[in-house]
């Protein structure tokens, strides 16, 4: 199969899948503007005034990363479920296909929420984001986005069950939610736990997020090559689709 | 060589008429918790264009499995499948142009209209994007969904659905092998029987058919071949009518009502017993296995019985009796 074709394939199954999302409303607005400005309210409110920026980073890597982990792998679980991922695996499809269709049809949503959770945060709490630096923030929640699709991958190509799939994202949604350093600093968590820390993408992704807003272009560029590594580990793990077809 | 070529597409008789499915000494082994488990031993099986293939097993028989690997979602433990020629395991993608698979209790997505479905699978397998229209169309008549084009999936009953599914399967431009996994599992026997003559239809098309089913009517409906799959292996394959001479008699005499006979009628019974096998006994019930339902001397037994009040029926053997005989479950009667 050519590159062009997988790309069609690609750009159809994302459309199919965008269009059945789109028609629930209750996905749409929970995931695009309720619960990321209800999370921003909530952190602002706790948030000493040095890491308001660190609140407002917190909640875009939700919007980009927790919420897309945890519906790629839930979306797999469901497909399962109803044999769907059956039909799927039985296509001229490679899984990388499959895989990105569906994080992809989550992205506008994603994208959404973090455009909303950026508004709301420099025009309602006064969050101090130089303009200047909103494009390459939102270059930024690619990098994010594309660089934590894997772990949601894992989870839905090895979990065998939806159950099992369920509380394995729920488990992998609150270690990455609390000990990953995206609503405090990483110098806040004890050592050991800070190599821990140095694991997660989220960790990189929250770095880079904060080195853009405060200009630190250094910091910047060194997480961003570390989110690009994790990218390139994510691919190639999709790539060799992981119980795409089960032994 | 182009993989479109292998089929033969050119007119030569040998290769249009090669097998789109070959499977060969396929095995497939599971380690589970308690040791090594078989599920697939061997089997060797073919599928010719044009040619529907039922797959008869009792649960846990190893039907499934064999689709699976078929369907490239589980791969054999040793033997080959090829589809179209093409190896399944080494080639998976070239393969599956040629294959639609109806997984068994596939739901398809609810939140998609039908056609909006149909288009979407279509291209996925393949049309190119100008012939998807007209694809579409000729699916949704040809699977009688031409008034819920516009539907949600979701608000289609259970019969329909499967249409859907039917219809997805039979996108694309390349296909030549379907697999349904238990195709009407579910369903009312109405929509089952429009089910039925869908795939009666597909002959036309040559593609060739296996399919799983608990439904033994359904073999008997659909089926040019039945294939007979216990304990992982096969323990039958031929036609209908190969597979019910593959018994021992050929008919049955069911009795019913022992308990109310009168003693002409007792007599009678025990006289059929010490000639004919008695092949089931249950509560009040039997069941006498006979030669040939359709030999006078039987007939007029029956009549003789049905004179003295009591109650029995005369018919040939079944492609049921011929399958509890052979997965050794022992034979029920109708209800």
């Amino acid at each position: 199969m050519s590159v062009r074709e997988g790309f069609r394939q690609v750009a159809v199954a994302t459309r199919m899948l965008l269009l059945e999302s789109s028609r629930e409303l209750g996905l749409v607005l929970g995931f695009s503007v309720i619960f990321p400005v209800g999370i921003l309210f909530f952190l602002n409110v706790l948030a000493a005034p040095d890491l308001r920026v660190q609140a407002l980073v917190g909640t875009i890597m939700l919007d980009m990363a927790l919420l897309n982990v945890n519906a790629l792998a839930q979306t797999m679980g469901q497909d399962k479920a109803r044999k769907e991922f059956d039909l799927w695996v039985s296509l001229p499809v490679r899984p990388a296909v499959y895989t990105a269709a569906v994080a992809l049809s989550y992205l506008p949503y994603s994208l959404a929420a973090a455009a909303v959770t950026l508004g709301v945060g420099i025009a309602g709490f006064h969050i101090p984001v130089p303009t200047s630096t909103i494009p390459t923030l939102f270059a930024g929640f690619f990098l994010v986005w594309a660089s934590t699709l894997g772990i949601g991958f894992l989870i839905g190509a090895l979990g065998r069950t939806p159950r099992q799939i369920n509380s394995y994202a729920q488990l992998i949604g609150i270690l990455l939610t609390f000990f990953a350093p995206v609503f405090y600093p990483v110098t806040v968590l004890p050592v050991p736990l800070q190599w821990v820390a140095y694991a997660w993408p989220l960790t990189w992704g929250s770095r880079y997020l904060t080195a853009v807003v405060v200009g630190n272009s250094g910091m910047a560029l060194e997480a961003a090559a570390v989110l690009a590594g994790y990218v390139v580990l994510w691919s190639t793990l999709i790539a060799l689709g992981l119980r795409w077809r089960q032994t | 060589m182009a993989d479109t070529e292998r089929l033969g597409a050119s007119g030569d008789p040998a290769r249009r008429d090669a097998p789109v499915l070959r499977v060969r000494h396929l095995t497939k082994s599971y380690r589970g918790r308690t040791g090594l488990r078989t599920a697939n031993d061997g089997l060797d099986l073919e599928v010719h264009p044009g040619e529907i293939v039922a797959l008869l097993g009792p649960n846990g028989a190893g039907k499934t499995t064999l689709l699976r690997q078929v369907a490239g979602q589980l791969l054999p433990t040793a033997g080959t499948i090829e589809i179209a020629g093409l190896d399944v395991v080494r080639r998976p993608i070239a393969a599956k142009r040629f294959l639609s698979v109806i997984p068994q209790e596939c739901e398809p997505r609810g939140d998609l209209t039908v056609e909006e479905e149909i288009r979407g699978f279509a291209a996925l397998k393949g049309t190119p994007r100008s012939a998807i229209p007209a694809e579409a169309d000729r699916l949704l008549a040809e699977t009688g969904l031409v008034e819920h084009r516009r539907t949600l999936i979701r608000e289609l009953s259970g019969g329909l659905r499967r249409r859907v599914l039917l219809a997805v399967a039979l996108a694309g431009p390349s296909t030549r092998l379907l697999l349904l996994d238990e195709p009407t599992t579910g369903v009312d026997p109405e929509a089952r029987r429009s089910v039925w003559r869908l795939i009666e239809g597909l002959r036309a098309r040559r593609l060739g058919i296996l399919l799983t089913t608990h439904y033994i009517e359904e073999a008997e409906y659909l089926a040019d071949r039945v294939v007979v799959i216990d304990g992982g292996r096969f323990v039958a394959q031929g036609t209908v009518a190969e597979i019910r001479a593959r018994l021992p008699y050929g008919g049955r005499l069911e009795i019913r009502g022992l308990d109310h006979l009168t003693a002409n009628g007792r007599a009678l019974v025990a006289d059929l017993e010490s000639r004919y096998r008695v092949g089931l006994k249950l509560g009040n019930a039997e069941r006498l296995e006979v030669p040939d339902p359709f030999r006078p001397e039987v007939v007029a037994e029956l009549a003789r019985l049905t004179g003295e009040g009591v109650q029995a029926t005369l018919a040939p053997v079944s492609l049921e009796d011929a399958y509890l005989s052979l997965v050794g479950t022992g034979a029920g009667f109708d209800a």
